[in-house]
């Protein structure tokens, strides 16, 4: 079996980490500036940078357990990088915290200012006050936690193993384990993305929000982890790992979840433009309308059209340059569409603006990277902790072998 | 050997063999070549010189078709032939029209596919001549076999044959057209 220790990342990444923390570190700065002066607007970039960078940490628990059930090569190559994703959630706690002390404090979800009398605030009752919804945050983190702890301590039990007997057992234990947990994932998913980000609108409900978000953090996490790959493959030790054949597999796995996207949110306008209930209507009509209306339609075409199209190609997925910078340009379109579920539920109506009328703060792209900053410094250690590699998975030099295939 | 043949069929071992003797061959100048094997190589296409099939590009100007008569059929339904006000929308109302342009697509393309992979392997074929070859029936169980057509604009009976005998062949055959 091959030694993990010839796989340990290259140490270049300590150059990347500084910077991360750098530009992070004079982010949050500026941030606290402007939250200083306008609260629930810095509260609301934050949440926009959170949702967006969490949810790659969050993808990558949910990958992680898919790649144990399926197998396959793409899964081993990736899975260290899965597992670095994971281990984040340490810091993503601590980026929740701006966000739990501003429910208690500030009104940037409309439900904590709304009147106990309002109809959903009745039937809700104490589903909807602000300490039951960091309980339930704390809930969900540590679910999570659960799953990441058990994933990566049996991943490194198997770096000591010594025969593929003993490695087997260990991979068996965790593919036994992601069928029923992949269940418990998706439905943490559900309650989380609803917390954090339908509620955001408490009149307004979707059901398959949840799935939106699966489909969405996973397809943020695929896009993160092949700009990671096509970095790496330049360097020992992932140039003697990587082939154009992982980059193929990743490839197609991005063309699936840009049309599941683009699939779950179609589904959720024609049922509701179907229905024509005011109720559920006016969500939608207010992204429809002016500076909204223009962002909706460049979704459609560069959420999914545009990257759908290109990934046709077979020569474009296997060339790993092209598909990095493709995954990078998917990753900043969903920082915008974050954007649009987040900007028009905007409730703050301090500068005369109609309610739900097109607006863009600075703080919206400084919130964003100090967020990322921070993850990305955190992830980055966390990457150079463990070789970049299973290396005595049973799997691994089949993995290798299968990317340098035809 | 006064008849014209098919073609002639060396059977190997190993599927390392048939690889590096489907490379000699196409190094050698031959191009009407072909190789079985009981499982899929996929080494075999390089080796044998085999272009990339134009299947995707038809694929996707099937689903294009589809595309296109899904938004006819529908246009043609709902606005020119027999316009109904359903619910206050307007006749032409493009996200009800979406479903079933998106359900054509696919019907489209996954006709265009598995047709068209038919056709374009020359399916169905009740008769082929490598059949003639009565130890070809192993190369569904764990043989490898590689033929030289006759049609072959570099083929000649005795060189082509003694080409065939210097490779690493257990058995080299004629095969009766």
């Amino acid at each position: 079996m091959a030694n993990p220790e010839n796989y340990r990342a290259p140490a270049e990444i300590n150059r990347w980490r500084t910077l991360a923390l750098g530009v992070g570190g004079i982010a949050s700065i500026i941030w606290a500036v402007g939250a200083y002066f306008n609260t629930e607007q810095a509260l609301l970039s934050w949440l926009l940078g959170f949702i967006f960078w969490a949810g790659i940490g969050f993808g990558c628990i949910g990958v992680l357990l898919l790649q144990y059930l399926v197998g396959g090569a793409w899964g081993v190559v990736i899975r260290r990088i899965l597992e670095a994703g994971t281990r984040t959630l340490p810091v993503i706690i601590l980026l929740f915290i701006p966000l739990a002390i501003g429910i208690y404090t500030r009104s940037f979800f409309d439900w904590t200012h709304l009147p106990l009398t309002d109809h959903v605030m009745e039937q809700r009752g104490i589903y909807m006050t602000p300490w039951f919804w960091i309980v339930r945050a704390g809930i969900y983190f540590a679910i999570w936690g659960v799953m990441v702890y058990l994933l990566n301590k049996w991943s490194a039990d198997q770096d000591l193993t010594t025969t593929t007997e003993q490695s087997r057992l260990v991979l068996e234990k965790a593919s036994r384990f992601s069928g029923p947990t992949m269940v418990v994932y998706c439905l943490v998913v559900t309650f989380a993305s609803v917390d954090w980000m339908l509620s955001l609108d408490a009149h307004w409900t979707s059901t398959i929000w949840g799935l939106l978000f699966a489909a969405g953090w996973a397809l943020s996490c695929f896009c993160f982890v092949v700009a990671m790959l096509a970095v790496l493959s330049d360097k020992a030790p992932m140039d003697g790992v990587l082939g154009k054949r992982h980059f193929h597999d990743l490839g197609k796995l991005i063309l699936a979840l840009v049309m599941v996207w683009a699939y779950f949110n179609f589904s959720q306008f024609l049922i509701i433009w179907s229905g024509n209930i005011p109720e559920e209507t006016g969500w939608i009509l207010t992204r429809m309308k002016g500076g909204w209306g223009y962002i909706g339609v460049g979704l459609i075409l560069f959420h999914f059209a545009f990257p759908f199209l290109v990934l046709l190609q077979q020569d474009f997925k296997r060339h790993s340059k092209w598909i990095a910078m493709l995954a990078i340009f998917i990753l900043a379109i969903r920082l915008v569409d974050m954007f649009y579920l987040i900007g028009p539920s905007n409730r703050i109506v301090t500068d005369g603006l109609e309610q739900g009328a097109f607006r863009i703060s600075w703080l919206d792209f400084v919130g964003p990277v100090a967020v990322g900053g921070i993850w990305l410094w955190w992830f980055f250690g966390e990457l150079l902790k463990r070789p970049l590699v299973p290396a005595r998975d049973p799997y691994f030099e089949g993995a290798i072998e299968h990317g340098r295939g035809h | 050997m006064e008849h014209k043949l098919h073609g002639i069929m060396a059977e190997f071992d190993t599927p390392t063999q048939l690889v590096d003797a489907a490379r000699r061959a196409r190094d050698e100048g031959y191009v009407k070549t072909d190789a079985f094997s009981p499982f899929p190589l996929h080494e075999i296409d390089e080796a044998l010189g085999i272009k990339r099939s134009i299947l995707p590009y038809l694929i996707f100007a099937g689903g294009i078709t589809g595309l296109v008569s899904g938004l006819g059929l529908t246009y043609f339904v709902h606005v020119i032939d027999w316009p109904i006000i359903v619910g206050g929308r307007p006749a032409f109302s493009l996200p009800a029209f979406i479903p079933p342009m998106f359900e054509l697509t696919i019907l489209f393309a996954a006709f265009v596919a598995v047709f068209g992979m038919l056709f374009l392997n020359g399916l169905p074929a009740p008769y082929h001549p490598v059949f003639n070859v009565p130890r070809f029936a192993l190369a569904t169980r764990e043989k490898f076999f590689l033929i030289i057509e006759s049609a072959d604009p570099k083929y000649d009976y005795a060189e082509t044959r003694r080409f065939m005998e210097s490779l690493d062949a257990q058995e080299v055959f004629d095969v009766e057209d």
